[in-house]
């Protein structure tokens, strides 16, 4: 019984991992640019936290900040404001979300994070909001 | 329990059947080639040239294209002044000239290991084609004529400063189209830093808003450069050393042959721009006599980087006591002194100047006289007035400067600036050594003597075109003390007052009035009679 439960959760595993690298998303650093800039810096830059530069933290800290998903000191998540509902909500006003209205979640999410990790204070190319 | 999982089993492999029938293959939609997918690039690069060499496998002819370019030759024939122009020939009022300095300028060749006459411009393998075709964003070239490092480097030797080792296989497997960021990351940096040179190009066009540019906007029509500048065999259309100053053109149609360049304004909107609004009719008319970039670039600057607008070599060399170079900053961090180059200013938002303009531009080259008793010293003067039927009426970055020249020979000079050796000017503060040094590799005469004199180099704007509700307005040219104030040769409503004119002008008026007055009062008599 326990061999079994075992097999048929590795083959569900295998599956799964067989369906994320079939559609293995080559991230675009330019749209998560875009993306940030317009939608977070925009909405940072308005509030009194101000933007904050990808080169303000290092790699290891953007990947450890997306990771735990905690947006304003745990009041939300980050990664709904990569979601489309979200940027349904904001389209109106916002270009990029408008532009970048019907991108699956998970790719503008990764775009995003491409920028931050290639924009970090030790990625390849530190990188200001502006 | 078992029941559950092989349910889920099911639904898995369903559900990955029905994906796999219903929806096409992935693949990348913005090019037909997959670099990461060719043999020939997957293998460790130890050098610029051996990427060079996997390219040339597949696109053959690229290289010898590329030789035939301004982007590789740096120089130019102007066929109307007959000047011999080009980065490599021409001086200006930045950082003064190219000469001796390849090893730092020479970052923005498209090639690998220019750093004097020895350099081979009939390699194939010489041509760099990341530079221009690197997506990654991560390409980097250094001030040693142009090699990438391809391992942890100190540069500038002796800094301590180290430039960390790029992957050339990650970024040859990423190639594609060029950008903005593959142009930018010269033009963008032209006189040795950000917006330095141009005015109207500079980092925040690598992502602007439509506020910034309304062509380039990242979230509305994101032109790359290319998109106006074509590049035919890969010979990029627009030059600033032959300008077009009017276009005459239509708006070009595929499927005809059109030589006109294509980087003008009227090459896609055509003679007659304005097509709404209160008067389009009238504003169209204005395209005779004003260029398109007069009303619809109100400033330059305008995407937060400064620009430079002067920049006095004379006060170069000072030290700290300590005999330490100085590097002053203003509130913002801009800097305004720096001892291997003097004293700047520096300016966002700048409203242009304007002149008329027929595209010909004639350059003070080496070897041209020049003194300083005849004031300012033009690098560029433009050829343009109000009755040649070419002109129009153009915005213009104007660079003013103080730079170094010969007063004896009386000619502009091209100093030797960079470099560890003994000679640069940013190493020994030493302008006689360096200049010595400099003309002697132009095999150019200098008399020994240094002196300092004023230049003027003329910038025609055209990038950072604003969004239509904020082009210029009529009255800002239309009135004493505006814009336009110093064009001459030509009657502008509002700014302009002639004497016989405006006697008729009132005459006519008065007279109007007087008539009605008149009628009017013997109407009244009459009818009281």
């Amino acid at each position: 019984m326990k061999v079994h439960r075992l097999v048929s959760t590795l083959i569900a595993c295998g599956l799964l991992c067989a369906s994320t690298l079939a559609s293995a998303y080559d991230a675009d650093w330019k749209r998560g640019r875009i993306y940030y800039r317009s939608v977070c810096t925009s909405c940072h830059a308005a509030q009194a936290i101000g933007a904050i530069n990808p080169s303000s933290m290092s790699k290891a800290e953007w990947n450890a900040y997306l990771q735990k998903d905690k947006h304003a000191k745990g009041k939300d998540s980050v990664k709904q404001y990569f979601s489309k509902s979200y940027r349904a909500s904001i389209r109106s006003q916002n270009k990029a979300a408008d532009k970048f209205a019907d991108l699956p979640d998970d790719e503008l999410f990764e775009d995003v994070k491409l920028f931050l990790l290639k924009g970090a204070k030790d990625g390849d190319a530190p990188a200001s909001c502006g | 329990m078992k029941i559950s999982h092989l349910g889920l089993l099911a639904g898995l492999l369903f559900a990955g059947i029905v994906h796999a029938a219903d929806a096409p293959a992935p693949t990348k939609l913005n090019t037909t080639a997959d670099h990461s997918k060719f043999k020939e690039l997957q293998r460790e690069f130890g050098s610029g040239s051996e990427v060079t060499k996997a390219c040339l496998t597949c696109h053959t002819e690229a290289a010898l294209q590329i030789h035939r370019t301004k982007h590789w030759t740096w120089e130019l024939l102007n066929p109307a002044t007959q000047q011999r122009l080009g980065k490599k020939n021409v001086i200006n009022n930045y950082c003064l000239s190219a000469g001796t300095n390849l090893g730092s300028c020479a970052t923005c060749h498209v090639g690998y290991g220019w750093t004097d006459a020895s350099f081979d411009f009939k390699s194939q393998e010489n041509v760099d084609c990341l530079i221009c075709h690197d997506t990654s964003g991560n390409y980097k070239k250094l001030p040693n004529g142009g090699l990438p490092p391809v391992k942890d480097t100190e540069s500038p030797p002796g800094s301590g400063k180290i430039v960390k080792a790029i992957d050339l296989a990650k970024i040859a497997q990423k190639v594609g189209k060029t950008s903005r960021d593959t142009c930018g990351a010269c033009h963008f940096f032209g006189g040795g830093g950000d917006g330095v040179k141009h005015g109207e190009m500079d980092s925040s066009l690598a992502s602007p808003d439509k506020e910034v540019d309304v062509h380039m906007d990242a979230t509305g029509l994101d032109f790359t450069c290319s998109t106006c500048h074509k590049a035919p065999a890969h010979d990029v259309a627009g030059s600033r050393y032959v300008p077009t100053g009017k276009d005459t053109e239509g708006a070009h149609i595929r499927g005809k042959v059109d030589n006109s360049n294509p980087a003008t304004c009227q090459s896609c909107h055509g003679q007659a721009p304005h097509k709404a609004g209160a008067q389009p009719a009238k504003l169209n008319q204005h395209a005779d006599k004003v260029a398109c970039q007069t009303c619809h670039i109100p400033q330059f600057a305008r995407g937060g980087v400064a620009t430079k607008m002067n920049w006095d070599w004379s006060t170069a060399g000072k030290l700290s006591p300590e005999g330490k170079p100085l590097l002053n900053k203003d509130a913002k961090g801009h800097v305004i002194y720096d001892s291997r180059k003097g004293d700047f200013v520096v300016a966002e938002n700048v409203t242009p100047e304007y002149a008329w303009f027929n595209g010909e531009v004639t350059y003070t080259l080496l070897g041209d006289k020049v003194d300083k008793a005849d004031g300012i010293t033009l690098i560029n003067a433009l050829g343009g007035s109000a009755a040649d039927g070419r002109s129009l009426i153009w915005p213009m970055k104007v660079m003013r400067g103080t730079q170094p020249y010969d007063p004896v020979n009386k000619t502009l000079v091209m100093p030797h600036l960079s470099g560890n050796d003994d000679t640069a000017y940013w190493t020994n503060f030493n302008w006689e050594k360096a200049i010595a040094t400099g003309m002697k590799a132009a095999n150019a005469p200098f008399s020994g003597q240094v002196d300092f004199l004023k230049t003027e180099m003329y910038w025609p704007i055209t990038h950072m075109v604003a969004p239509k509700e904020k082009a210029v307005g009529c009255n800002e040219c239309h009135t004493r003390g505006g814009r336009l104030d110093k064009i001459e040769g030509i009657y502008i409503p509002g700014r302009d007052a002639h004497q016989l004119l405006d006697l008729i002008g009132w005459l006519a008026a008065g007279g109007t009035l007087a008539g009605v007055m008149l009628h009017a009062l013997v109407r009244i008599v009459r009818r009281k009679n």
